[in-house]
Order: C-alpha cells, then sequence, then structure tokens
C-alpha cells in the first residue's frame, strides 16, 4: 500500500509534489527502456556464452586427442623437450566498452604470435601430429578468452539488470504511487478548505442578513 | 507517512543518477573507420572520460563491406537511438553509409527519414551480434517526453 509523504498542506508544496512526480515518470521511462536493452544484451550474451563454451569443450576434446596420438607417437619424454622450447608470451588486449551504461571487459589476442604462428620446435625432429595438436591448442586459446570475455560479461550484465530492476519498482510500487497519493490527498484538503471558506461566507451573509 | 528526510534525498539522488549513467558511455567524438584501422588499439574517448574500444575484427569485417572513400567518410562507433516506441529503434544515418551497411548485414533495404533508419527489436539484435563495438546506444530526449 502506497504511503502519504509527509508535507505541509501549503500550495507551493503540491507544485514540489508535482515536478518530483513528473521527474519520476520521466525516469521511469529511462530506466525501463535501459531495462529492457539490458535484458536483450543479457540473452544475446547468454547464447553467445554458450556457444563459445561449446567450442571450447570441443576444441579441448579434440586437442586432448591429438596431444595423446602425439605423445604416442614421438614418446612423453621427447615431445616435452620440443615443447618446452615452443614456449612464448601471449598478449592479450585488455579494454572496455560500454553497453547502455554498463562498463563491459573487452579481451583480444593481439602481438605478433596471432598474425604468424612461430613453431619454435625442431621441424625436422618431429611429425604433422605435433603440428596438429599445436594447431588445436591455438584454437583452444581463442576460445578461452572469448568465453572469458563473455562470462564476465554475463556477470556485469546480471548485476545491472538487477539494479535495474530494484529501481524500476521502487518507482513503480514505492514512489509513484506514493506522490500520487499524496497529491490526491492535498487536492482533497484544498478542495475541503474551499468548500468551509463557502460554509463559513454563507453563515456570515445569513448573520450580516438578521 | 514518509518523511521528507534522508530517504527521500536518497530516492533523489538515485534518481539523478540513473539520468547521469543512461549516456555516461557516449563517445566525446567520432573517429572515421580508415583512421580506426590505422591505430594500434582502436578506441574513442567517452563523455566519461572512460574508453570504449573496438575489435580490430569488426573494423576489419566492416571495412570489407564498403569502399576506401566510404571507409573515410564512415564514424564509429554508429549510435543506435532509443526513442519512446519501445519496439523500434533508430540508426543514426549522418553521411549515408550505414544505410548501405545496415542493408548488407540485415539483408533488406533501409531507408533513411529525416537522417534515422528505424529498424525493429529483432533486427537490432542481428545487428548488435555483428556489430558489438563498432554500434552503441543513445537514449535521447524523445523518451522524456
Amino acid at each position: 500500500m502506497s504511503q502519504l509523504i509527509k508535507v505541509r498542506p501549503t500550495k507551493i508544496e503540491l507544485v514540489k509534489l508535482k515536478r518530483k512526480l513528473t521527474l519520476a515518470q520521466r525516469v521511469q521511462k529511462i530506466v525501463k527502456d535501459r531495462l529492457s536493452i539490458l535484458t536483450m544484451e543479457f540473452l544475446q550474451t547468454a547464447r553467445d556464452t554458450i556457444e563459445a563454451k561449446k567450442n571450447l569443450v570441443d576444441s579441448f576434446s579434440s586437442a586432448y586427442k591429438a596431444l595423446s596420438i602425439a605423445s604416442g607417437y614421438h614418446g612423453y619424454i621427447a615431445l616435452e623437450k620440443e615443447l618446452i622450447a615452443s614456449e612464448t608470451d601471449l598478449r592479450i588486449t585488455a579494454s572496455s566498452r560500454n553497453i547502455a551504461g554498463v562498463r563491459i571487459p573487452s579481451f583480444e589476442i593481439t602481438g605478433k604470435e596471432k598474425e604468424k604462428p612461430i613453431r619454435r620446435y625442431n621441424l625436422s625432429d618431429t611429425s604433422s601430429w605435433v603440428d596438429h595438436t599445436t594447431q588445436l591448442y591455438k584454437r583452444c586459446l581463442k576460445h578461452t578468452v572469448e568465453l572469458a570475455e563473455l562470462q564476465r560479461s554475463l556477470e556485469l550484465l546480471g548485476m545491472e539488470i538487477n539494479r535495474t530492476k530494484r529501481i524500476t519498482n521502487a518507482l513503480e510500487h514505492m514512489i509513484i504511487p506514493s506522490l500520487e497519493v499524496t497529491i490526491n490527498y492535498l487536492n482533497m484538503k484544498f478542495e475541503e478548505r474551499d468548500r468551509e471558506e463557502k460554509a463559513r461566507l454563507k453563515r456570515v451573509k445569513v448573520l450580516l442578513a438578521q | 507517512m514518509i518523511g521528507d528526510s534522508s530517504y527521500d534525498r536518497m530516492l533523489q539522488e538515485c534518481l539523478k543518477g540513473e539520468l547521469r549513467i543512461v549516456n555516461a558511455g557516449l563517445p566525446q567524438n567520432r573517429k572515421s573507420l580508415s583512421s580506426l584501422l590505422g591505430e594500434e588499439y582502436p578506441h574513442v574517448k567517452c563523455s566519461d572520460s572512460s574508453v570504449h574500444s573496438f575489435k580490430r575484427k569488426e573494423l576489419e569485417y566492416l571495412a570489407s563491406l564498403i569502399n576506401a572513400n566510404e571507409q573515410v567518410a564512415l564514424l564509429l562507433p554508429i549510435l543506435i537511438e532509443l526513442g519512446a516506441n519501445k519496439a523500434e529503434a533508430a540508426i543514426i544515418c549522418q553521411t549515408g553509409i550505414e544505410e548501405e551497411i545496415i542493408s548488407k548485414i540485415l539483408n533488406m533495404p533501409a531507408q533513411p527519414q529525416n537522417g534515422r533508419i528505424t529498424i525493429y527489436k529483432p533486427q537490432l539484435t542481428l545487428l548488435r551480434r555483428v556489430l558489438k563495438t563498432t554500434t552503441q546506444y543513445i537514449f535521447t530526449q524523445k523518451i522524456l517526453k
């Protein structure tokens, strides 16, 4: 149930309350529009996350298979020796973008490794299985970065949707109804005062006539 | 009865804050596609002094849709205006290149009216799926009326 706001029953207060009500209604429109956009983005991100997760699982599964074949072909110790030499630094650019007032992280693999893959292991000593495994693991890396971005975006969008929903509910069920009730109460009070004034004037008129 | 106290003040601040948030991420100035492609970390500065970065993959995709002269003229991010009508959104079309891009991505003819291309929400979802970082939402005064 909406509550009355404690105000002095004056015309100035009534004007102030009407202004507040207009502001609250405008904000409600904006917040609702923002909520619908955030929900749309959230759903899209959720769909993308599911797809990215599926891709990641698929790529890791095929990469593990390829690695087991490669290690079976070369032997674990020999393969490890070759792979230690091929360790490189990964360069990821982290930045942000804005979706309807929410700062979303953005990750992208950058640097020379992305453009031109360099194989640092000995090509004459290794088989094509190692090349295949390297390619598959590179794909895993790409999917991991993609999923990290999407999951964090999903979390942030979810939190913002919750916050915006709370504001929408507060406006819809608390602020606007209480402002409306108070405005109605003040209007009724002023009408009552007018009626009292009229009745008093009539009574004075009757007394003067006697 | 609710008192005209700190609670009321808090609500007022909350409302003002909400108005500030919605358009805080708008770019201070837009950059052309060709200049963004030349940058190492393509980005624009926002009005709240934060940075909105673009994904190179998206920029390259946009570059593949238009010719070199249009790349110089196309300003990014493309602004999507949200109006009073909740079912629709409008893409601000200043140079006419946006029209070409939208029609190619959505695979439909796009005709700007008063410098705006009106699209529906399902189309907006499709567009945002392809152009995540190169488009941005703008909440205009139309909503407030």
